[in-house]
């Protein structure tokens, strides 16, 4: 029983949460002071989430985590890793038990994360999971600025219109661009770069592109990441109408790390009854 | 898609502004520049329920977005 061997203490319907992970509780918390509330199941598989991340080696490798549970604006715009870059919400955006989605003409997120300032370069990672299949040129999170002639991007859309995962880290240089193929754009996307020379993108379990040419950009985005868009310089846009029921930011992932990860975000939602 | 168009000014009046706890107005323009503002069937009782009430009896139109820029360019 799951929720037996990590512990839960104790909870009630109507009342807030409480569970045994602190980094859990303290979320649980920031929801409910936001104005928020989550459900007694949302809560046990944002612990057991943590938990399993924590015993994975995974925890301290974020920066931001956006877990899309509530079902309100208050509840998803927090930050499970830390009490900082606490989300806002522009424009068209629904949400559901099943996480939130643009209208993918205005609707997106902030998260106020700079990479530039909270990574290191050659040590990233992005990543998204989608419930709904569409393709078209819009993105699924990122930033840009338009400092250097090859520009730090740091971004996805994982199908475009020509049916491929594009991913940015950190440069559109023809030899930086981490093209996939992909036609079904519902799953568990991570693009990860560990060095220069390592940047890979994982769908699901599997790892589906590698590039292995020397980043040749010298920092990340002075602009903060966007969830459900992209922050162009300074200017959202690239609205996505996709469905989200997961977002994280935060360092780079190894091919075990990224397995471990596809595993402990599946068997959230799969809590959740939102998986694909 | 639908939305609420706005004036220049009106847009203005609301452009980042918030609704509601954690939910800002973003305001985008059409192929022809004209300002629109989307709002959600979930949003609505949140909207009356604010400062910003009048924007729901703006006049609506069909939306037909910008061509999408190249982002290599």
């Amino acid at each position: 029983m799951i929720l037996a061997s990590h512990g839960i203490i104790g909870s009630s319907i109507g009342q807030k949460p409480i569970v045994s992970d602190s980094d859990a509780q303290a979320f649980i918390d920031r929801v409910y002071t936001a104005g928020g509330t989550l459900s007694t199941i949302e809560a046990d598989a944002v612990n057991d989430l943590v938990i399993d991340m924590k015993a994975d080696g995974i925890w301290t490798k974020m920066k931001a985590i956006y877990p899309m549970v509530g079902a309100s604006s208050a509840a998803c715009a927090q930050n499970l890793k830390s009490s900082s870059f606490t989300g806002t919400f522009n424009g068209g955006v629904t949400y559901s038990s099943l996480g939130v989605t643009g209208n993918g003409t205005s609707g997106y997120m902030d998260t106020q994360l700079i990479p530039d300032n909270e990574l290191t370069l050659n040590d990233t990672h992005l990543c998204a999971y989608i419930r709904d299949n569409s393709q078209g040129n819009f993105y699924d999170l990122g930033t840009n600025d338009n400092a250097t002639t090859f520009r730090p991007l740091f971004k996805f859309n994982v199908r475009t219109n020509s049916n491929n995962w594009e991913s940015l880290q950190y440069s559109f240089d023809s030899s930086q661009i981490l093209n996939t193929p992909n036609t079904d754009s519902r799953g568990f996307y991570l693009a990860s770069r560990i060095s220069s020379t390592s940047f890979k993108n994982y769908k699901n379990n599997s790892l589906v592109g590698t590039r292995t040419n020397a980043n040749n950009q010298s920092r990340i985005s002075k602009w903060s990441v966007n969830l459900m868009a992209s922050n162009n310089n300074g200017t959202t846009g690239e609205f996505s109408p996709r469905q989200y029921a997961y977002f994280s930011i935060g360092d780079g992932l190894t091919d075990t790390e990224a397995s471990n990860y596809y595993t402990a975000v599946q068997t959230f939602n799969t809590t959740l009854n939102r998986e694909v | 898609m639908i939305g609420y168009i706005l004036t220049k000014q009106e847009q203005r009046k609301i452009q980042g502004k918030e609704f509601a706890p954690f939910e800002r107005f973003n305001c985008v323009q059409d192929i022809n520049d004209v300002w629109f503002n989307f709002v959600t069937e979930q949003q609505i009782p949140l909207v009356k329920a604010s400062q910003y009430a009048w924007v729901l009896d703006l006049p609506q139109g069909e939306y037909v977005p910008k061509p999408t820029p190249n982002p290599f360019l």
